[in-house]
């Protein structure tokens, strides 16, 4: 049972890494979602798996439909990728505790190895943006010698989801401490924003307030966080625009 | 059939049984674990001790430590640079693959021992920059031939460190315990 | 095992068995046997753990994007766009970060070989043998006999060609992509031509743009550059200095480049040109003044009628037109791919005179020519691979050599390019991945991937700066394949004579070097260098050479009014009922098909994965009787396919439209029986400029009776309520 003492206190947290997605400008062409893809080693599991809804994307792009024809409209594109909640609501249902929020970063991080595959953290989260290592899914050699060093290569039976490119983070943090200095803004994007054609995702501290995203997010005013009203204090803001 | 199972078992000789069969399961756990404590065989027996008795750093060899993630095995070309100077590699035994892998173009396999499984990522860097000494992971060379594991690389064994370097610093102990900071 | 043996205690026991083999296997020696080779010699800048970045070109498609690829131990781990680059400044689309999955594809040719015709199974050959073959072809046949057909990518290898043509006489090289087909690139050039006098590409300034009007320019998927315009589209969206800018898309069916548009105006396919020369004259008529001659003999009335749109909507298209700065239109696509598609084209680009936007942000300029390049050369049109299909069938052609491009694949089927292969007596192959060209062939004498290659690529349209983009490889050959540059020069010294003379190299970088060496005298590019071996340094450093200036030209429009402009009515062949809409897929285009993330990649408009559908409208679904997921037989003039429906909610009831991209008989384990290809429908009616009139045709549809469940990434159930019985 969480105390509304608690509740009040994690409210008055503020995230770290965040992100702004520009729906007006996101064109849905998917370039974000295979730089994820090769960034993460992230699997792809077939026709007949992708049918049951197993596919493995980290990020996806959304979009509705809107009346009917002749009037019909797609709604703005949107990317829907972890939220990185500052109150997640995947975390406490973990009983390995296996997704747990990192002190550090402040990112809802997914700890393989610990992870026994219950999956009550995809049934809990909103977003719906999780995904289950359903099978060992083959990728056939020399595919491998793609993979990127830098992330674990997940089995069967782990859950997974959008790290914001832990990896890239770290690699800035220790480059920037080699040379003695603090992350820069901008020094490195993760690997969605890195690729977006149109620019509609930035990246960033969102604690910093002369930061790319706090100033976006200032400038264009009336975004949006997807679900805020369940209290899990997301860290990507979404602008509609139009 | 289960139930009839769990019947015979509670007689004595079914508890002499089960008690054998554990006590082989453990042996042969035992043994396997205690197999991975042993260095492997190496494609040339390398002797660490003389190396570094004659004074060559290590990073002289493993320069990516100090850089990067990986430590790395030196290229045929580095051992090749000192041991086509020296008389010995001729006639040596010990140092045929050497000789026959640079004539052969093929490279040697070595076999890593000092490893952490892949869901674990280590950056050599982080630790060099620290004030961290190599033997205080791998044990002193100076002391070993083939390089062998002084001690399980378990995440005990990393949280000890990290956890008596952060000390009372509580920004540093909550970067240093961090999941984050080692599995993604 | 009895009944009394449940489930539970299956599980127990069978948790006991898989700790004690954890226990036994997991902890023991075997899974720590690793072994690692350390490099022979270790390249200079390379550390172990450490990447190195390497600038090189993307081919995936034509538009020439620079790629910045991240390497680790000589392996490649990532493409990411080259910021340096004029064309991208960084960015990449879902293609270009896809390129790993060509190279590292385990289904390439790894091997140079032979083998009968059409058999899957072939015989390794050497590549002596492999470049005595080559040579015999060129040496033992009448130049005039002897033909090349080129991909769209790369320039460097289509300059070889090109020289060796011009000095032995043998065919020029013919270049083609479906890409060029379904953009109907020859339609724009020569509309321009016609317009402007001068041919060239054509440049959208979209950034700069207040209002865009697009006649089926697809610009956010395929079309011409798309990453570029894409950045153009974001500029036209949110540049700070502007308000936000419209995008009007007229188009039968809803592409993703429409589904972002403010107002998407399903016209009736083919009434494209009326639009545009209503909306002209409407606009003239609102400033008032004399009517020029372009404008005069459209009736703004029946255009309306014809093409399905208010006559209010098009008024108040005509008043943006009139009275605001940065009014734009484009012509492109399934417009100009009608029997009247060069109408359009001109339509289209004189309504840019109306808003008199050339040369002006937000207007039309022409594209930069690269900087080794002394006219613009478009890709063959359809109707000129007719002709060369023709002399092919005909047995004109001795000896045909295919690189960079799947003729069997990417041709309509009226073509039946696979049957006039027979009349070829020699066909070799240059592919790099099995391809349908490549089972059709002789021999297959595999190129480098690109990753793997030399190279340049000549940035035709997207850049505001002449931009020549560079490739180099960025791992070493995977197999054993061998640079088609360098089989060439080899097999022409082999060969002597005037081949010989025409490629006195010693290598592809040497040839490379002879064309890049020009450049250094070249005023006004971002580096410069006093030797060669320096300029090529810089030239692989930054991943191409460039110019720093905006050299985009303006077109010569004084003309334009006077000309006198028709609007056909368009013609379309087939009996059915329902107009017929190829689109190449977004994701795969034409040559994604075998790399298995752009097959998991959910198509942006409907979601699907892994499959071809057939597009069309819910209303008309119903009043077949058809569900989603039905199997449907299309039928047209050319051929039939059979493909499950896709109730598309954004396309006119009288349309169906099909994803080309799939429906491969051979290209690897991906791609291979999966899908279908609309090409096989497509039949040979061209536009007066020799494009492909892929539009321009009628289908039936019969059903099936079965079913054929596509892969969504969209939830049936959670979307449409499928699934849900009564009570959803």
């Amino acid at each position: 049972m969480i105390r509304p003492e608690e509740i009040k206190m994690s409210a008055e947290e503020t995230g770290k890494w965040g992100m702004v997605m520009d729906q007006d400008i996101c064109t849905g062409c998917q370039a974000c979602v295979v730089a994820c893809a090769m960034e993460n080693n992230i699997t792809f599991v077939g026709e007949e798996d992708s049918g049951y809804g197993r596919s493995m994307h980290w990020i996806r792009i959304e979009r509705f439909w809107e009346g009917e024809y002749p009037e019909v409209k797609m709604t703005p594109n949107q990317p829907m990728l972890c939220q990185q909640c500052g109150s997640a609501t995947c975390e406490p249902v973990c009983p390995a505790f296996a997704t747990v929020h990192s002190q550090a970063e402040q990112l809802n991080l997914q700890v393989y190895n610990r992870c026994v595959g219950t999956r009550y953290c995809a049934n809990n989260c909103p977003y719906q943006v999780r995904s289950f290592n359903w099978r060992d899914y083959e990728r056939p050699e020399p595919l491998s010698n793609q993979f990127n060093p830098d992330v674990t290569v997940r089995r069967r039976g782990v859950m997974e989801k959008c790290t914001f490119c832990i990896q890239r983070i770290h690699k800035a943090q220790d480059k920037a401490k080699s040379e003695g200095r603090e992350v820069v803004d901008g020094e490195f994007t993760t690997a969605c924003a890195q690729a977006c054609p149109a620019s509609a995702i930035t990246f960033g501290r969102v604690d910093d307030p002369e930061s790319l995203v706090s100033q976006l997010a200032k400038k264009r005013g009336h975004g949006i966080k997807h679900l805020e009203e369940l209290g899990t204090l997301p860290n990507v803001t979404y602008f509609k625009g139009g | 059939m289960i139930k009839r199972l769990f019947d015979w078992l509670r007689q004595p000789l079914g508890l002499i049984a089960v008690g054998i069969t554990l006590l082989a399961v453990f042996s042969v756990a035992a043994y396997g674990i205690s197999l991975t404590q042993q260095a492997p065989e190496q494609p040339v027996q390398f002797p660490h001790q003389t190396h570094v008795a004659f004074g060559i750093q290590c990073l002289y060899c493993h320069p990516g430590a100090a850089k990067g993630p990986s430590a790395g095995i030196p290229a045929q070309a580095k051992c090749w640079a000192c041991h086509n100077q020296i008389a010995k590699t001729e006639t040596s035994l010990l140092l045929a693959p050497l000789k026959q892998a640079v004539i052969s173009g093929k490279p040697l396999e070595w076999v890593p021992v000092a490893q952490v499984p892949d869901f674990v990522q280590f950056n050599h860097r982080a630790h060099i920059a620290a004030g961290q000494n190599c033997e205080n992971c791998h044990g002193d060379m100076s002391k070993q031939n083939v390089a062998e594991n002084p001690q399980v690389f378990n995440m005990g064994f990393c949280l000890d460190c990290h956890k008596q370097v952060a000390g009372d610093d509580h920004e540093k102990l909550v970067k240093l315990v961090d999941c984050g900071t080692c599995h993604y | 095992m009895t009944d009394n043996f449940s489930r539970r205690d299956f599980l127990k026991l069978a948790g006991v068995g898989a700790a004690t083999s954890a226990i036994l296997t997991g902890c023991g020696p075997a899974s720590r046997y690793v072994k690692r080779e350390p490099y022979m010699e270790m390249p200079e800048y390379t550390y172990n753990g450490l990447s190195t970045y390497y600038a090189t070109t993307c081919r995936e498609c034509a538009a020439g994007c620079g790629l910045v690829v991240r390497t680790s131990q000589g392996r490649a781990i990532k493409t990411e766009g080259n910021a340096n680059h004029p064309l991208n400044l960084g960015k990449t689309c879902a293609r270009g970060q896809a390129t790993l999955h060509g190279l590292y594809n385990p289904d390439r040719v790894t091997d140079p070989i032979q083998r009968k015709r059409g058999n899957a199974s072939a015989t390794a050959v050497d590549w002596d043998s492999a470049t005595q073959t080559v040579a015999d072809a060129l040496k033992n046949n009448k130049p005039s006999e002897i033909a090349f057909l080129l991909g769209t990518t790369s320039d460097h290898l289509f300059d070889l060609v090109a020289d060796l043509s011009a000095q032995t006489g043998i065919n020029p090289p013919v270049r083609f992509g479906a890409l060029s087909m379904f953009e109907s690139r020859a339609t724009l050039a020569k509309a321009a031509e016609n317009l402007f006098g001068e041919s060239g590409m054509p440049f959208f300034d979209l950034g700069g743009a207040q209002a865009v009007f697009s006649f089926g320019a697809n610009f956010l998927e395929t079309w011409l550059s798309p990453v570029s315009y894409t950045r153009g589209f974001a500029g036209l969206r949110e540049a700070l200095t502007k308000k936000r800018g419209t995008l009007v898309q007229f188009e039968s069916r809803m592409s993703s480049t429409a589904g972002k548009a403010d107002e998407w105006i399903p016209l009736v396919p083919g009434t494209e040109a009326l639009v545009a020369l209503a909306i002209g004259r409407l606009a003239l008529e609102l400033r008032g003044g004399p009517l020029p001659r372009a404008f005069s003999d459209i009736d703004p009335k029946s255009a309306a009628s014809k093409s399905g749109i208010k006559l209010e909507t098009l008024e108040r298209y005509a008043e943006m037109f009139a009275n605001s700065a940065g009014v734009l239109a484009i012509p492109g696509g399934a417009a100009l791919g009608q029997t009247n598609g060069l109408a359009v084209a001109e339509a289209v680009l004189t309504l840019n005179a109306v808003a008199d936007n050339f040369g002006k942000p937000g207007g039309v300029f022409f594209s930069p020519l690269a900087p080794n390049q002394a006219m613009y050369q478009r890709s063959a049109s359809v109707k000129e691979m007719q002709d060369f299909t023709k002399k092919l069938a005909d047995g004109k052609i001795k000896v045909l050599f295919v690189h960079g491009v799947n003729p069997v694949f990417e041709l309509p089927a009226a073509l039946e390019f696979k049957k006039a292969l027979e009349g070829v007596e020699q066909v070799i192959s240059f592919s790099t991945f099995p391809d349908e060209t490549a089972l059709e062939s002789d021999y297959v004498f595999p190129d480098h991937h690109s990753l793997e290659s030399w190279g340049y690529q000549r940035v035709a349209t997207g850049s505001n700066q002449s931009a020549l983009s560079g490739s180099q490889p960025v791992v070493s050959p995977f197999y054993n394949t061998r640079a088609t540059a360098d089989v060439l020069i080899a097999a022409a010294q082999l060969a002597g004579g005037k081949f010989a003379a025409a490629l006195p190299f010693k290598d592809e970088v040497e040839f490379l070097q002879s064309k890049i060496a020009p450049l250094m005298s070249q005023s006004g590019g971002f580096f410069s260098a006093a030797d060669l071996p320096t300029f090529m340094a810089y030239f692989q450093q930054y991943g191409g050479w460039w110019q720093t200036a905006d050299s985009r030209t303006v077109p010569n429009t004084a003309d334009i009014f006077n000309r006198s402009l028709k609007a056909p009515e368009a013609e379309f062949a087939g009996e059915g009922e329902f107009f017929f809409m190829p689109f190449v897929s977004p994701t795969l285009a034409e040559a994604g098909a075998n790399k298995p993330w752009l097959q998991e990649l959910p198509d942006p408009t409907t979601t699907v994965m892994w499959n071809t559908w057939v597009e069309i409208n819910p209303e008309t679904a119903h009043e077949l009787g058809l569900e989603d997921d039905d199997v449907v037989k299309i039928i047209s003039e050319a051929g039939e396919l059979e493909l499950p429906v896709y109730r598309y909610p954004a396309i006119r009831p009288d349309t169906i439209a099909i994803p080309f991209g799939q429906g491969h008989t051979a290209y690897g384990r991906y791609a291979e029986g999966r899908g279908a290809n609309p090409t096989d429908l497509l039949g040979g009616h061209f536009n007066e400029a020799g494009d492909l009139a892929f539009a321009g045709m009628k289908v039936k549809i019969e059903k099936t009776g079965r079913k054929q469940p596509l892969s969504r990434l969209e939830s049936l159930m959670g979307v449409y309520g499928v699934g849900l019985g009564e009570e959803h």
